[in-house]
């Protein structure tokens, strides 16, 4: 004959509250865990993405880490292969526009648009590094007056962008 | 005339679209089965109609029909056939129609395979579907038409007299075909390439696909049927769109690693990262989904998971067609930027409205309560855990710190590739360490002694591994650490499918290579994941590899003249000049690769010119142990600078990619049952 027993759990209560204050002692490890990581991170890593202008004009921006962004002037690019050092000049475009095409080719037309020197050090010269590019620099402005650029990115716009009408489609066919 | 059909089939579709929202919610209200059975069909027709819309674009972009503004921007009369083809997503317009037919078919697939199975969602899941699709229809017909056409207006001036429109303009005349012809301008260079072909479609499959579980967790919380008969729908829908997206992404990132000349695949830009955010979500959801389905858990949770995989998809497209943000991977600038965030935020707080609602109706209490920590659905909520930490800090670092400091402080504040990289390292290394542990654990919990006699042996095998890496070379403690918490995870899947290959061995007395086919077979969905689990361990090698002990060096050689890297010796031999059948006028550099002293390759680095810009296209000689990978920086006959990568195990990369791709199959598979 088998035996059924049944066995009352020692202070299910007990456990019960344990077993939460476990699972809000882990949530609450991660949670700040994570948040130490993302603030601490941020904290280290910020750097403020500003203008051409506002770099040259605040001396509190030399020798600070920033991402700044302005047109590439094509005739300044110079690449010394031998050392793998590209320099360059960028010059202010303003941070809000409508069309980057148009903000990119009016900065270069502006004789009295601020410029920065550009200096980036054991680099390939990238493809996209052409006049009337938008350049996006992070780095810092030296005492050498050069911007000290440790990341490039470029975006060709005037290339790229949905073509606008082009006036050479213009010319009226004969038979119309 | 093609512009006609094409205009034609794509107003015909969004009527379908909205012909089919507006029948099924009628049948929903009135509970009347021919008005949803009409919006079906309805639905079902946006389908062929969009193939024809679509059909007649390629057609056009194929037989050179320049007055389409579309195909006058992509393409030009030195376009190769493929490339002509591929246009069809090379720019905003054509890809936003590709788009809405793999959404279509997507959709034709859902309502086909779960009319029978789920007729009860259909009323809620069809308008959802469609409500979606509609919006990308929208924007195709009323702001990026990829059927415009030029005209000139004759009596308009001559700067204004060139007009795009889709309709034919009062007093408008056509261009001559020399002009059309003589301007159309082609084809982005950067999207010549073999990765770009499948690239964008794999991507869009990914993202699409993800409005099916979506429709489907809507149709529930409307419905109130939130019984598990939407996971059942949804389950292989969203293996296969987070299928796809994996696909993308690994496709995305050969493209840059090929393409783009700076050796990496993956550099923390903001549109990467918004691809990145729903794989994310997707990979938490198909974790947390076996929970529910196993112990009636986390119902609240995995409904939020599917809302945010899907508004995650929303603000990624919106990232990369929108142009607002600087990336070499975004569209340009367009008007679609807005619509396209109007809808990404009414969709997204017409979920939250729904799921509050249900929510505080008590209809998504869990079945059960965490009994224990060390059991398997509490290590997948941490895994959750993780992948959404993972997720807050990309976005944070991606969208949320640019938009928050521009709105509180009035300045753009942005982080770099370091410090995604300080966010993220943590976290993989977490993820692997649960991966590694997770699948030992029991359901319903287990004794922390029982879970550390089970990891024993992974454990000692991954000390001996660390080991041996260590007596071979790898003298860099981060780089051993981080190949012992990928080779744990990694022994610990294959522990457990040499487990079962024995278990059915010894019950069935199968052969080894039966049992493993077998063993495939009956439980698709477990070893599937394992085998996508050692596709995510080789795919994590590769990266420790290439990243941790990347070589780059530059070198101006003259003709002849050898240079030592590392173990190899490159010798620059030749350098021409050619023009390709395309136009392209191209500087091809020729090397030989030595190693140990013996050939064992010749490479050919050159730089395409196009007429928008050059285009470095690397030179590799790959193994499995090292890609080294030259860019032919500008030269002559006589002397030529190359850029010199040495990317230890990168390989590894995409051939983890292909395995976590092949796991990923295998568990979406259907199952074929016997009667």
């Amino acid at each position: 004959m088998s035996q059924v027993g049944w066995e009352k759990p020692k202070h299910p209560l007990k456990r019960k509250r344990s077993q939460r204050v476990q699972f809000i002692t882990a949530g609450v490890v991660i949670l700040v865990s994570l948040l130490y990581l993302l603030v601490s991170g941020t904290l280290q890593g910020a750097r403020y993405f500003i203008t051409v202008a506002e770099v040259l004009d605040d001396p509190a921006h030399r020798g600070r880490t920033l991402r700044v962004s302005g047109a590439v002037d094509g005739e300044s690019i110079d690449y010394d292969s031998e050392n793998a050092i590209i320099r360059f000049e960028i010059v202010h475009i303003p941070s809000q526009y409508d069309d980057l095409a148009q903000a990119l080719h009016d900065a270069l037309g502006d004789a009295n648009a601020p410029r920065m020197k550009i200096i980036v050090e054991d680099a390939a010269i990238p493809d996209l590094l052409q006049h009337e590019a938008q350049a996006i620099l992070t780095g810092a402005l030296e005492r050498d007056g050069l911007f000290h650029a440790t990341e490039l990115l470029l975006k060709c716009p005037s290339r790229f962008e949905e073509s606008s009408p082009p006036e050479a489609l213009g010319q009226i066919p004969e038979h119309n | 005339m093609l512009a006609e059909l094409g205009l034609a089939a794509l107003t015909l579709a969004l009527a379908g679209a909205l012909y089919a929202i507006a029948a099924c919610l009628y049948s929903a209200r009135t509970g009347e089965r021919r008005w949803l059975q009409s919006g079906r069909n309805a639905a079902l027709l946006t389908c062929p109609a969009l193939l024809l819309a679509t059909g007649a674009l390629v057609v056009a972009l194929l037989t050179e029909q320049y007055q389409l503004s579309y195909v006058y921007q992509v393409t030009d009369p030195g376009t190769p056939p493929l490339y002509r083809f591929t246009a069809l997503w090379g720019a905003q317009r054509g890809s936003l129609l590709f788009w809405s037919l793999l959404m279509s078919c997507f959709i034709c697939g859902a309502i086909g395979l779960n009319w029978r199975g789920e007729r009860r969602l259909m009323p809620f899941c069809i308008p959802i579907m469609m409500a979606s699709l509609a919006f990308f229809l929208c924007l195709s017909l009323f702001i990026e038409n990829p059927f415009e056409r030029w005209w000139i207006l004759v009596d308009a001036p001559v700067e204004q007299q060139v007009v795009s429109s889709a309709l034919i303009p009062p007093r408008a005349v056509p261009p001559t075909e020399a002009n059309l012809r003589a301007g159309a301008e082609g084809m982005n260079p950067l999207l010549r390439h073999f990765g770009m072909v499948i690239h964008p479609p794999m991507l869009y499959l990914g993202f699409v696909g993800f409005t099916i579980p979506f429709a489907f967790a809507l149709a529930a919380l409307a419905s109130g049927d939130l019984s598990n008969s939407w996971i059942r729908a949804t389950r292989r829908w969203t293996l296969i769109a987070w299928l796809f997206l994996s696909l993308g992404l690994i496709l995305g990132g050969r493209w840059a690693y090929d393409v783009l000349g700076w050796g990496g695949y993956w550099g923390w830009d903001p549109v990467e990262n918004a691809a990145f955010l729903p794989w994310l979500v997707g990979t938490a959801f198909i974790h947390s989904v076996m929970i529910q389905e196993k112990r009636g858990m986390l119902k609240l949770w995995n409904m939020l998971l599917v809302i945010a995989a899907f508004s995650a998809v929303m603000f990624g497209t919106f990232a990369t067609r929108s142009g607002v943000i600087d990336s070499v991977h975004s569209f340009a600038r367009s008007e679609v930027g807005f619509p396209m965030l109007a809808f990404w935020a009414a969709m997204t707080l017409l979920a939250l409205a729904l799921l509050a609602w249900r929510w505080r109706g008590g209809a998504l209490r869990d079945e059960r309560q965490f009994a224990s920590l060390l059991s398997r659905e509490s290590l997948f909520v941490l895994n959750n855990v993780i992948f959404i930490a993972l997720f807050v800090a990309i976005f944070w670092g991606s969208f949320g710190l640019p938009i928050t400091s521009e709105l509180f402080l009035g300045k753009e504040i942005t982080i770099g590739a370091q410090t995604f990289e300080f966010y993220v390292v943590p976290l993989f290394v977490a993820m692997y360490i649960l991966m590694g542990v997770a699948p030992l654990a029991a359901w319903g919990g287990m004794t922390a002694a029982r879970l550390g006699g089970m990891l024993r042996i992974p454990l000692l095998l991954t000390a001996l591994g660390v080991l041996g890496l260590t007596i071979g070379g790898t003298d860099l403690l981060v780089a051993a650490l981080g190949y012992g918490v990928v080779l744990f995870a990694a022994i610990v899947g294959l522990c457990e499918i040499m487990r079962g290959v024995a278990a059915r061995r010894r019950t069935l007395g199968e052969n080894p290579l039966r049992a493993f086919v077998a063993l495939f077979g009956r439980n698709q969905r477990r070893y599937g994941g394992y085998m996508v689990h050692l596709g995510v361990t080789v795919i994590g090698i590769g990266v420790i590899g290439s990243t941790i002990f990347q070589t780059e060096v530059q070198h101006t050689l003259d003709r002849g003249e050898t240079v030592v890297i590392q173990d190899y010796a490159l010798q620059y031999e030749d350098f021409v000049r050619a023009q390709a059948v395309d136009g392209r006028l191209m500087h091809i550099a020729s090397l030989v690769v030595l190693r140990h002293g013996d050939e064992v390759a010749r490479i050919r680095p050159r730089i395409d010119e196009y007429p928008q810009l050059p285009m470095s296209i690397a030179g590799a000689h790959s193994t499995l142990e090292n890609d080294f990978y030259v860019l032919l920086i500008r030269g002559d006959r006589q002397r030529a600078t190359f850029r010199i990568y040495i990317n230890p195990l990168v390989n590894l990369v995409w051939w983890g990619g292909l395995l976590l791709i092949l796991g990923t199959a295998i568990a979406a598979y259907p199952k074929v049952t016997r009667a």
